[in-house]
């Protein structure tokens, strides 16, 4: 008694909607059937074309031809768009294959339920069904269609790129094709002197100052909220606003004025140095003291961020567990080592780690106050103190060198990756365990 | 109920993303195909037409858009209103700064989205033809060869092809403030020598500034003792002249400068620290170029231009850029493009644009002018621009910046021996284009 399921399954595998028709479910069987036309009369005369060009990356240059004393321009293939229509076409496939695969499901339960003798539902049925009970997969379609085309789709595009040669100046569409070289970018960026010097110093100083940066912005603002807390402390609020003042101004603004602040010869905190007769220091201008002076003024940014977020957390510690500290006769400090710390720890560790993410991608901090410089002789476009992420930037827009920066890309986006998932897995376990035994 | 309704919008709308996903696709489709490229006179119709009449006529229904940066705009807004009245054809400016157009042109040209004209300094021009961006200048090449300083013509001439209409042409000289100088050094000693009596750091007071960090400006010191870029015609990227025995020697003079004229670090000097010295009067001279005048001019400087001090008895050769104006490859509409590109760069209109702005002109007659030659400012920047060289423009020289800035820095900044790190910035320099 399998009949109707078999056959209807077999008529939705050779045309996309009959087995809803032979389950007399028409309208649904011809929508069904219209988009499957719909789309074979849109990709089929483009597949071949797509896949070609994904695999060839294009054959014919542009050209100049003189004709009469006018040169024409005769279109070549253009590598990049060629990758990214294939891509569309692909994906657009992808979508309708899913589709095609919902197609024979549905058109295999409906043929059970009438081998069950049982009823299928008519159009109106379905469409009440699916209004009701698949409602909100509807609403998430759109915006998966959405995520599909303008975020993975990019996505898979960048990552293609690493593995092509597309950079300035031999390989810059539309007068010069782009091919695939594999893994060479990425084994240049290892092998190649000159390219994985550059890149093992960006990584070692991305991930100490990702580590600086975290820390100092940590502690400085778990300080700057204890003092502010602090039994006695009057202007409490007066302290709050001043401390939350650099958070409020863009950084934009702020980071280019720090800029001048911190100019070696005209920059008024050399000035003031000079008043008090110690020599001035080469704030922006040395490799170790441009270092020094980003972590700085990353600390002035970044402290009101923490000291907010640590003060909240600060009022939301029972106040019987002090007073309970306090029976006992504890120190401040060990107050503070046995309470205080882990309830801030326990409360921040996820946005610690996110933070730290984030630090390793603080584009601007480094691009507005010393735009990567100091410039470094044995470095590839990166100056001494730029960052996975500006050395990106430089790469792409400064030199054109799209495939090496691709290749950064991905490992930034490894390196960051790697993190998110392990905060996330912390954060379960947060949940599971309880925190102060 | 709601529910229903809404169910129905989602059906309607998600139809609707599928369909513009398709039309999409298939205008981009179009666009590459290797079937639609085939014919070779695509756009042809129009030349046919033109050709037989011996006349370039704008197409029909042209419309033109320029790129141009902000200090041209009452310049090119003024001829644009002219050029529609001749030849009907309405023009739009989009402000984009001159180095920034490539890069722009690079991703938006071939996408469609380019403007038709536009306009960047010669040393871009390598980066945008070998990339198949700009349209030659073959029907008014004749003409533009034979009006324009010649100089100025092979700066934007690439491979044996005329691409661009010529603008301008622009070098760095010596601003000085008369207030301060009352007759400008002629050669580097008298510029020591003047130090000595007006140089005080600590009242941040100088003699000479440029910006140390652009080598732009550090390559005169070095070519002006035989230092070079890219072989003897500045295309050769296999000879690369930047640690040569003329480069040392020059290098090893600036590096004494900074004990006796410019105690600063190299990134300490930005162009904006430099001007609000400069307009204060705690910097006697400064090294710029003809972009800078109107800031100075507006700020009421007594100002004074002269070429370059002499090192050695060698005139200070810098370095020179001609902008130019170059038609997109992919504009609709080439012939009104081309004419436009033209119609901006004639002698009249080079004159016009040096009353408006102070460009320097590239066409001869134009420079013969007596507006020109009795500009005491204008000739003193025409006389650095005779010993100037062009920039390079072939390609490679992406790679030169980086290096050899980092190498001046090394030397200037960490004292470092002068040898070392020349050869250091062109060995990273040979590596960057052995590994393109």
């Amino acid at each position: 008694m399998k009949q109707h399921r078999t056959i209807a399954v077999l008529l939705s595998i050779v045309l996309q909607g009959l087995g809803q028709i032979y389950n007399r479910q028409w309208l649904k069987g011809i929508l069904f059937m219209l988009l499957e036309v719909a789309g074979f009369i849109y990709i089929a005369p483009r597949l071949g074309g797509a896949i070609w060009g994904l695999v060839t990356l294009g054959e014919k240059t542009q050209k100049f031809v003189k004709v009469g004393k006018v040169a024409q321009m005769v279109k070549g293939d253009h590598s990049i768009f060629l990758i990214l229509d294939g891509l569309i076409i692909l994906f657009l496939v992808f979508v309708l294959l899913g589709v095609y695969v919902w197609n024979i499901a549905d058109a295999y339960r409906n043929g059970k339920l009438r081998d069950e003798k049982k009823a299928v539902n008519t159009f109106r049925q379905s469409y009440e069904h699916a209004t009701t009970f698949y409602f909100p997969y509807f609403m998430l379609a759109l915006p998966a269609l959405g995520v599909l085309f303008f975020t993975i789709m990019p996505i898979v595009f960048t990552v293609m790129l690493a593995f092509t040669n597309y950079s300035a100046p031999d390989h810059i569409p539309p007068a010069k094709l782009v091919d695939w070289v594999g893994f060479k970018t990425f084994v240049d960026l290892v092998k190649m002197k000159s390219w994985s010097h550059t890149f093992v110093g960006v990584l070692v100083w991305t991930i100490i100052w990702a580590v600086l940066a975290t820390v100092t912005t940590y502690f400085g603002g778990i300080l700057v909220a204890l003092l502010i807390e602090q039994k006695g402390i009057r202007f409490r609020k007066l302290w709050r606003t001043i401390f939350i003042i650099p958070y409020a101004i863009p950084q934009l603004i702020s980071l280019l004025v720090m800029k001048n602040l911190f100019n070696g010869q005209f920059g008024p905190i050399n000035q003031y140095l000079g008043y008090f007769g110690l020599g001035g220091l080469p704030w922006l201008t040395d490799p170790f003291w441009a270092k020094v002076t980003v972590i700085t003024v990353n600390m002035w940014i970044g402290i009101p961020v923490s000291m907010v977020l640590i003060l909240g957390i600060l009022t939301s510690i029972p106040r019987d567990l002090y007073e309970a500290a306090d029976v006992d006769g504890a120190s401040t400090l060990q107050k503070f080592r046995i309470i205080t710390m882990p309830f801030i720890l326990f409360s921040t560790m996820p946005i610690l780690i996110m933070q730290f993410a984030g630090n390793i991608n603080n584009f601007n901090v480094i691009f507005l106050l010393t735009g990567g410089n100091p410039a470094k002789g044995d470095y590839q476009f990166a100056g001494a103190t730029d960052l996975l992420i500006t050395w990106l930037y430089k790469l792409t827009l400064d030199n054109n060198k799209y495939n090496v920066a691709s290749a950064v890309g991905i490992i930034i986006f490894l390196i960051v990756a790697i993190f998110s998932i392990w905060n996330f897995r912390r954060s379960k376990s947060f949940k599971e365990e309880d925190m102060i035994q | 109920m709601m529910k229903k309704w809404l169910g129905v919008l989602i059906v309607c709308v998600l139809v609707f993303t599928l369909a513009a996903c398709g039309n999409a696709g298939k205008d981009s489709n179009n666009a590459i195909t290797p079937e639609a490229s085939s014919t070779p006179a695509e756009p042809g119709g129009n030349n046919a037409v033109t050709e037989e009449e011996g006349e370039l006529l704008p197409e029909d229904g042209a419309s033109l858009i320029i790129w141009e940066g902000k200090s041209q705009r009452n310049f090119v807004e003024a001829l644009a209103q002219e050029f529609t009245e001749q030849y009907g054809v309405p023009v739009k400016l989009e402000e984009v700064e001159n180095p920034d157009q490539v890069t722009k042109l690079t991703t938006d040209g071939p996408a469609g989205l380019g403007a038709d004209v536009v306009v960047f300094p010669h040393d871009q021009i390598g980066r945008a033809a070998s990339a198949g961006l700009v349209l030659p200048n073959d029907w008014f090449g004749e003409e533009t060869a034979s009006e324009n300083d010649p100089n100025a013509v092979s700066a934007v001439t690439f491979e044996d092809i005329l691409y661009g209409y010529p603008r301008s042409v622009e070098t760095y000289a010596l601003l000085y403030n008369k207030k301060l100088v009352s007759t400008p050094p002629k050669t580097f000693d008298e510029v020591i020598a003047f130090s000595k009596t007006f140089n005080d750091p600590k009242k941040n007071k100088y003699t000479i500034m440029w910006e140390l960090q652009q080598f732009y400006y550090d390559y005169a010191f070095l070519a002006t003792t035989g230092g070079y870029m890219f072989g003897s015609n500045n295309t050769d990227k296999e000879d690369i002249g930047l640690n040569n025995d003329g480069a040392v020697e020059g290098a090893k003079f600036l590096a004494s400068l900074k004990e006796s004229l410019l105690p600063l670090n190299t990134g300490d000097i930005t162009f904006d620290i430099k001007k609000g010295l400069f307009i204060e009067g705690s910097l006697a001279m400064d090294i710029n170029g003809p972009w800078s005048l109107a800031d100075y001019k507006a700020a009421g400087m007594d100002l004074g231009v002269a070429p370059l001090p002499s090192i050695g008895g060698k005139p200070m050769s810098s370095f020179s850029g001609v902008q130019g104006y170059y038609v997109n490859a992919f504009t609709k509409y080439p012939n009104a493009s081309k004419l436009f590109a033209r119609f901006l760069s004639t002698k009249e209109s080079q004159l016009r644009n040096f009353e408006m702005n102070g460009t320097i002109p590239a066409n001869l007659e134009a420079v013969q002018d007596p507006k020109i030659q009795n500009d005491e400012i204008t000739k003193a920047f025409y006389e650095q621009f005779s010993h100037s060289t062009p920039m390079p423009a072939i390609p490679q020289m992406a790679s030169v910046w980086g290096p050899i800035t980092a190498g001046i820095a090394d030397i200037w900044d960490g004292g470092k021996d002068v040898k070392a790190s020349l050869d250091n910035s062109v060995s990273q320099i040979k590596d960057a284009i052995a590994s393109q």
